[in-house]
Order: C-alpha cells, then sequence, then structure tokens
C-alpha cells in the first residue's frame, strides 16, 4: 500500500514537474533570439543575416569613426554611432531588408526575415 | 553595376562625394599660396607674391562650395543631427579654417591696395595657423572619409 503510494504521489511529482517546466522551456524555444550585426573597419559584419520574424538585430560599432545603419527603404534610421554605441530593430515582418551607412554608402548589408 | 563617371546623373546622385572630391582645391591651392607667400618674402620676387595672391584668391572661392557641400551633407546623410565627436571637430575646424583662409586673402587683397604693396609680417603667423587647422581639418576628414578603411 505504501509502495502504491509513493508510486503515485511520484508520478504526480513528475507530471507537475513537467508541466512546471515545459512552459518555460517551450517559450524560450519560441522566443526569437537576438542577432548582432558588428560594424568594424568599415563593413557591417555579417554583410548579410537571416533571422526568423520578430527578431530584434543590434548593430554595434566597433570602428574607431562614427557610421550610421540606414534602410535603403527608410524602414529604420539610426543617429551617427559613436565607437561602442548600439542600435537596434525589431523586424516584426518577412523581407528583406537592405541598409547602408549613410556617412559612408559603400558600406552595406542585408537582413532577409523569414 | 557599371558606373559611368562621365554621366552627369550619376556624379549628382553621388550623395555626399563631392565634398571628398572638393576639398582638395583649397588645399593645394592654399599650400601653394602659403609656399608662394613665403617665397616672395624671402626673395622679394613680385612674381612670387603675384602668385600667391591668385593661388589665395581661388583658395578662398573654392571654400564656398566645399563648406556648402559639407553642410549638405550633414543635412542629407545625417538629417541635421546634433554632430558629436570626429564629425564635430571636422565641422568646426572646417569653419575656422576656411575663414582663415578668407582672413589670409583679405590681408593680402588690402596689400595689394596700398601703393608700396607692402604685406604686414604678422600674417605670415596667420598662415602658419591656417596651414596647421587645414592639416587638422583634412586629417580628421580623412579618417571620416574611410581613407584608412578597406579598399
Amino acid at each position: 500500500m505504501i509502495r502504491k503510494s509513493v508510486c503515485v504521489a511520484s508520478l504526480a511529482a513528475i507530471i507537475v514537474l513537467f508541466f512546471t517546466i515545459s512552459p518555460s522551456i517551450t517559450a524560450k524555444a519560441q522566443q526569437p533570439a537576438a542577432v548582432e550585426v558588428k560594424i568594424d573597419n568599415f563593413s557591417f559584419g555579417p554583410q548579410a543575416q537571416s533571422v526568423p520574424a520578430g527578431t530584434t538585430v543590434t548593430w554595434t560599432n566597433r570602428d574607431d569613426i562614427p557610421h550610421t545603419v540606414v534602410s535603403t527603404d527608410g524602414v529604420f534610421k539610426s543617429k551617427a554611432l559613436d565607437t561602442d554605441e548600439k542600435f537596434s530593430y525589431t523586424f516584426a515582418k518577412a523581407g528583406t531588408f537592405a541598409y547602408f551607412c549613410s556617412i559612408h554608402p559603400k558600406m552595406t548589408g542585408k537582413i532577409v526575415v523569414q | 553595376m557599371s558606373v559611368n563617371p562621365f554621366d552627369i546623373k550619376t556624379v549628382v546622385l553621388a550623395k555626399h562625394a563631392q565634398h571628398v572630391v572638393l576639398i582638395h582645391f583649397p588645399i593645394a591651392l592654399f599650400l601653394a599660396a602659403v609656399a608662394f607667400d613665403y617665397l616672395a618674402q624671402r626673395t622679394k620676387n613680385k612674381p612670387f607674391a603675384d602668385a600667391a595672391y591668385f593661388n589665395l584668391l581661388l583658395a578662398a572661392v573654392f571654400t564656398v562650395p566645399v563648406v556648402a557641400s559639407g553642410l549638405a551633407a550633414w543635412q542629407w546623410a545625417l538629417e541635421g543631427e546634433k554632430l558629436r565627436g570626429i564629425l564635430l571637430l571636422h565641422l568646426v575646424f572646417g569653419c575656422i579654417s576656411s575663414g582663415l583662409i578668407w582672413l589670409v586673402f583679405g590681408i593680402h587683397r588690402r596689400a595689394r591696395k596700398l601703393p608700396d604693396r607692402s604685406l604686414p609680417n604678422y600674417r605670415l603667423v596667420v598662415e602658419a595657423l591656417a596651414v596647421v587647422f587645414v592639416g587638422l581639418t583634412g586629417h580628421l576628414g580623412g579618417f571620416l572619409s574611410g581613407v584608412n578603411g578597406p579598399g
């Protein structure tokens, strides 16, 4: 009788534990990862980045001089970023978002949102 | 995409590249003018003094499109946002340099109207100061334009 009770209690504990942990696991799996693009040596790295919709992309200026992050279609635009300054944008919709540095237009990159 | 550098539309749509191109003219003209003026001072040679004057005239004239294109780049590329750091220093030093070039030209122009065309000696100090500011502005501009960057 005692063994049966222990088994039932253990099973109940496992079920409770599963339902307690699983939502956080599911939530973690569903939460889009934050993606970082580094600006260094007059280039964006990676130059092209694919991300799922809802992802927040953060650009960090690791260069010694100011740069900007400006969408070709005018979707997003940062101010001039000095060294170690960041700019973030959350991509809600799917599509290809080309961008460039307005101070150095040869610097280009793109975010592909799936 | 292939680009025809002699196509007017390509040149006009080159965003703020005009500033980077135009800036070389007043720098070269002003440095040449100062060199000729120092030579004229040492040798008392009138052609050197004339060369200094006309180089200064052109340098001063060229500062107008250079400042205009620089301010246009600020408005166009950065939408006139408040500048900081190297960008702000470049703007301030650029304005000071242009002002000093015009000041030196004004000193020379005034002297040419005098009967003996004698130039005040203090203009050599002003010229040296202007050379320092022009050099500093160009140095910062070189960083900003990416002259140290890849390709």
